[in-house]
């Protein structure tokens, strides 16, 4: 991987000229290309044909697309991929919300505004087994801090994380809540980055703060939009840690996700449907995220 | 002793050839000009006598020593950037000694050679600095300080005195002049402004889309431009120029005339021309003199009034927009018609491809001063 | 705009944002100083003694001081892949932002995947498996590279086309070889982005419990993650030790916070606007 460099036309000199060496040398991308290559890039292509296996490790039998029907024909996998789309929609769709709200507020002359950014933004740094044990406790259906704080009010609050038909909520709720200060950041950068002249020429144009807003603030943070949309919602997709750590895809399989049960498969030794299951996750963003990308960005251009 | 020579140097970007063989010699201790408009290729062939472009095709002899594969720091040169470049993290001792450290040169004569250059460059207080610490002036300083010490044969310039205030950059330009005599080595010095040209260069390469247009003495250039790109490239303000067509032909002058001019017998070169022949005719601003019985009457647009001297915006008859500096002060009205006359030997008359038709006496016409469509 | 600031809604902001995410990390931390009876009543009640002292060294004796263990192996894995990350990742950055040729574009669909696809875990280890690098502390720092590569090349691409390219040619004339301009010019001058790079990525890495759950299996290996996953089972009626252990592990994300907040806030929104 030299330069492009083609044979010298300068006849009097004859044959090709000596190469100078590129001063961005081509082995630089060599640590870095093994490593990906081999622990990233080759498992992944290797998924493709060991889905279509019965697997041990050690040897291999194909079975064509048995995996991939056994996947849409069970009820518990069927159920953990519409869990893993709803989660994702779900996460992804109150970060946007909460997260432009918190921004705008953080953004506009507050008290503690310096306060307030760290207290939503300090969630994201921590391990999400951990945010996951705490709020395992909180949301006991009974002992738990939410539910008898609800009670103080004589309301009787859910079982959150034992009732089958709200595990999955409760779990997207505490990744909101883990994960809405990244958004909440993302979009502080985005308006911020707007240029103060657009709100002066809407003041002079007699705009309301509502019309700001509608005709400044949201146009002119779309590319932050896009970001958080596609960022939480490729992390939605993907979700392991915090399901695990909560709910283990309890009960039953109601909070299963594509991420645990490939996780479970792996554990049972089922490890073609495991991988099948990492192929249908794979070609699941595939499907969603590029066209999902390519709208945001589209629209994006049209500014 | 390093001379420079360029023989039909090429280079192209794939398809896209953005220098078209350039031919030129430099002789040792000259200080040599680049200038053309921005994207005429003037940098690109800078940074291939520098190593950072590769060269498509010719053949770069820097001395007497072929240069085209050889590595930058192997070429005797050093080089001064537009933006200076001076390494940000490092103090302004640490900038100038950067390539002497990396020539694993010993402590003692790195230290004695950065402290010379600063010596020269009066700058042995900023050793400390960072760059980021420093006037503009100063940063031109330490980049200059750099290609000292390298000890070059061959000192080439891109655009340094763009980023500087104007006044700055008279006083530079003035310290460079000094500097080139002081060091006596070859110069190449890229600009796009032409006053810069004129004021520092012993020999000016004019340069148009990748060609060379002409190359001689600054004032060779204003007084006798090889064609209409140097004309009115070379000279402020813009040399005009009128459409005219041939009366007749002399030994050597030419008679010609047109919309805006009457008959007007010009010395040139009338070899190439017969009468009905389409030619332009160019005569320089501060030529002109407002004259009750001049050859030409325009009207005018646009006065400016400087006091010493006049420029007024004319329009002629023809359509044609033309600027006059005439002596001294001039009360005059926009919309009145202004008679100005010109010396006839201070036009030069281009033919229809726009090359000039010097009359041949003095010096012979330098060659590859062809201009290309 | 009004120039003072809106001190109702700001104490209504404060209010809620107390309740809503200072009152967990406040339950960690009471939890922690209780004895094992109060804990259990898992309610916000204030501590009835100053058990916290003992309650970390029962953590951390626990199963043969395997806390201890658990850290260090954290702080190598962390150390060890966020080193490799930066220089490699710097190195990729840099030639992929200078030179263009017509590799770029596969290179960048290859980053862009990497921040979106799933790894293939089970493959992954059947890999790791074949070169003997399974359930290997070294073997997960280089899963940990491999992995946090993409954010880390995006960042530095991004940063290195903000450095003006007459640099290197300003090193190249002064004769400095390839290997001279990138360690001795580019490298020193990435050193805010690098500072984000450290910081998001060593927290990522600490916090990373899904890769040392499939590679990193087997108690003599475990990481902090793995040791509080495990706890959770162990400690199942002792909440006091289980929230010290989520304290005790809060710890260094938390003085990563106090002191680097401006760079993670940057690079995380840096890196996520540019992917």
């Amino acid at each position: 991987m030299t330069v492009l460099s083609e044979a010298g036309s300068a006849p009097t000199h004859g044959g090709r000229r000596a190469i100078r060496r590129s001063p961005y040398p081509g082995w630089f991308f060599l640590p870095a290309a093994l490593i990906y290559g081999v622990l990233f890039l080759a498992p992944t292509f290797a998924s493709l044909y060991f889905s279509l296996t019965r697997w041990t490790l050690f040897n291999s039998t194909f079975i064509g697309l048995d995996n991939f029907a056994q996947f849409f024909r069970e009820p518990f996998l069927v159920q953990g991929l519409v869990n893993t789309v709803l989660y994702a929609a779900i996460t992804s769709g109150l970060k946007v919300v909460l997260g432009m709200l918190l921004a705008l507020l953080l953004t506009s002359a507050i008290m503690g505004r310096g306060y307030l950014r760290s207290v939503v933004f300090f969630p994201v740094l921590v391990s999400t087994v951990g945010v996951g044990i705490t709020f395992t406790v909180l949301m006991h259906p009974t002992q738990g801090m939410i539910n008898e704080t609800l009670a103080l009010f004589g309301i009787k609050g859910p079982g959150w994380l034992v009732d089958p038909r709200l595990a999955l909520f409760s779990v997207a709720l505490v990744d909101v809540w883990k994960g809405v200060g990244l958004a909440t950041v993302i979009y502080i950068a985005g308006i911020v980055a707007i240029p103060k002249d657009y709100y002066e020429a809407a003041r002079i144009d007699g705009a309301t703060r509502w019309q700001n807003f509608l005709y400044v603030t949201l146009p002119l943070s779309r590319p932050a939009t896009a970001t958080v949309i596609i960022l939480s919602f490729i992390g939605g997709l993907r979700t392991f840690d915090l399901i695990w750590a909560m709910t283990r895809g309890g009960p039953g399989f109601a909070s299963d996700t594509i991420a645990s049960v490939i996780y479970k498969q792996y554990q049972a030794g089922f490890y073609g449907l495991s991988t099948a299951g990492n192929v249908v996750l794979f070609v699941l963003i595939g499907i969603l995220v590029v066209p999902l990308t390519m709208f945001l960005n589209r629209k994006q251009g049209h500014e | 002793m390093a001379g420079l020579e360029l023989k039909s140097l090429r280079k192209s970007y794939g398809e896209v050839e953005v220098i078209k063989g350039v031919d030129l010699s430099v002789t040792h201790g000259e200080f040599v000009v680049f200038v053309g408009p921005s994207g005429c290729g003037k940098s690109t062939l800078l940074r291939m006598i520098a190593g950072l472009e590769e060269i498509t095709g010719g053949d770069l002899i820097i001395g007497d020593k072929r240069c085209n594969d050889v590595e930058p720091r192997d070429r005797g040169i050093a080089m001064v950037f537009q933006s200076y470049a001076l390494y940000p993290h490092m103090s302004v001792y640490d900038n100038v000694g950067f390539g002497l450290k990396l020539a694993r040169a010993p402590k003692e004569v790195r230290d004695q050679k950065v402290r010379e250059a600063a010596r020269i460059l009066q700058m042995e207080h900023l050793l400390d600095r960072k760059p980021s610490q420093l006037s503009g002036g100063q940063r031109q300083r330490v980049a200059i300080g750099r290609a000292i010490v390298r000890q070059p044969e061959v000192f080439l310039f891109d655009e340094p005195l763009s980023n500087l205030d104007a006044a700055l950059r008279v006083d530079m330009r003035m310290e460079l002049s000094k500097l080139h005599h002081d060091l006596g080595a070859t110069m190449i010095y890229v600009t796009h402004d032409q006053v810069e040209a004129m004021t520092l260069a012993d020999k000016i390469v004019v340069l148009n889309a990748g060609v060379v247009q002409q190359v001689g003495s600054p004032i060779e250039l204003y007084q006798r431009p090889a064609n209409l790109f140097v004309a009115g490239f070379i000279g402020s303000p813009k040399m005009n120029f009128v459409e005219l067509s041939v009366e007749e032909v002399g030994t050597d002058t030419v008679t010609v005339s047109g919309k805006d001019i009457g008959p007007t017998t010009v010395p040139a070169d009338p070899t190439s021309l017969k009468p009905g022949d389409a030619v332009t005719l160019g005569i320089r601003p501060h030529d002109l003199t407002h004259q009750s019985s001049g050859n030409l009457v325009g009207e005018v647009s646009l006065v400016e009034r400087l006091g010493n001297e006049t420029n007024v915006s004319l329009r002629l008859p023809s359509g044609a927009a033309w600027l006059a500096v005439l002596d001294g002060d001039h009360e005059l009205r926009i919309g009145q018609s202004l008679p100005l006359s010109f010396a006839p030997a201070r036009a030069v008359i281009f033919n229809a491809s726009g090359i000039a038709l010097h009359r041949k006496h003095t010096g012979p016409q330098i060659p590859g001063s062809i201009a290309e469509a | 705009m009004k120039s003072r600031p809106s001190i109702f809604l700001g104490i209504i902001a404060i209010l809620v944002s107390a309740l809503v995410f200072l009152v967990p990390f406040a339950f960690i931390i009471l939890t922690a100083f209780k004895n094992k009876q109060q804990a259990t009543l898992l309610d916000f009640s204030w501590p009835d003694g100053f058990h916290l002292w003992s309650n970390i060294v029962e953590v951390v004796t626990t199963r043969n001081w395997m806390m201890v263990t658990a850290f260090i192996n954290s702080t190598i894995l962390t150390v060890a892949s966020v080193t490799l990350l930066v220089v490699f990742a710097a190195m990729v950055g840099f030639v992929l932002a200078r030179r263009k040729t017509r590799w770029n574009g596969l290179i960048e669909f290859l980053i862009l995947a990497g921040l979106m696809i799933p790894p293939a875990v089970v493959p992954t280890i059947w890999l790791l498996q074949g070169i003997g690098l399974f359930g290997k502390l070294h073997g997960l720092v280089l899963i940990e590279v491999a992995y946090g590569l993409p954010f880390s090349i995006i960042l530095y691409r991004a940063f290195i086309a903000t450095i003006p390219r007459e640099l290197d040619e300003a090193a190249i004339i002064d004769g400095a070889r390839p290997f001279d301009v990138f360690f001795r010019i580019i490298l020193p001058l990435l050193w805010p982005v690098t500072v984000t790079n450290i910081v998001v990525q060593s927290v990522g890495v600490f916090n990373d419990f899904t890769n040392p759950l499939y590679y990193l299996p087997g108690n003599a290996n475990a990481t902090v993650q793995l040791t509080l996953y495990n706890f959770q089972s162990q400690f199942n009626t002792s909440y006091n030790l289980l929230f010290t252990n989520i304290l005790l592990i809060t710890i260094p994300p938390l003085l990563v916070f106090l002191f680097f907040n401006r760079h993670i806030v940057a690079g995380m929104t840096a890196g996520a606007v540019k992917g």
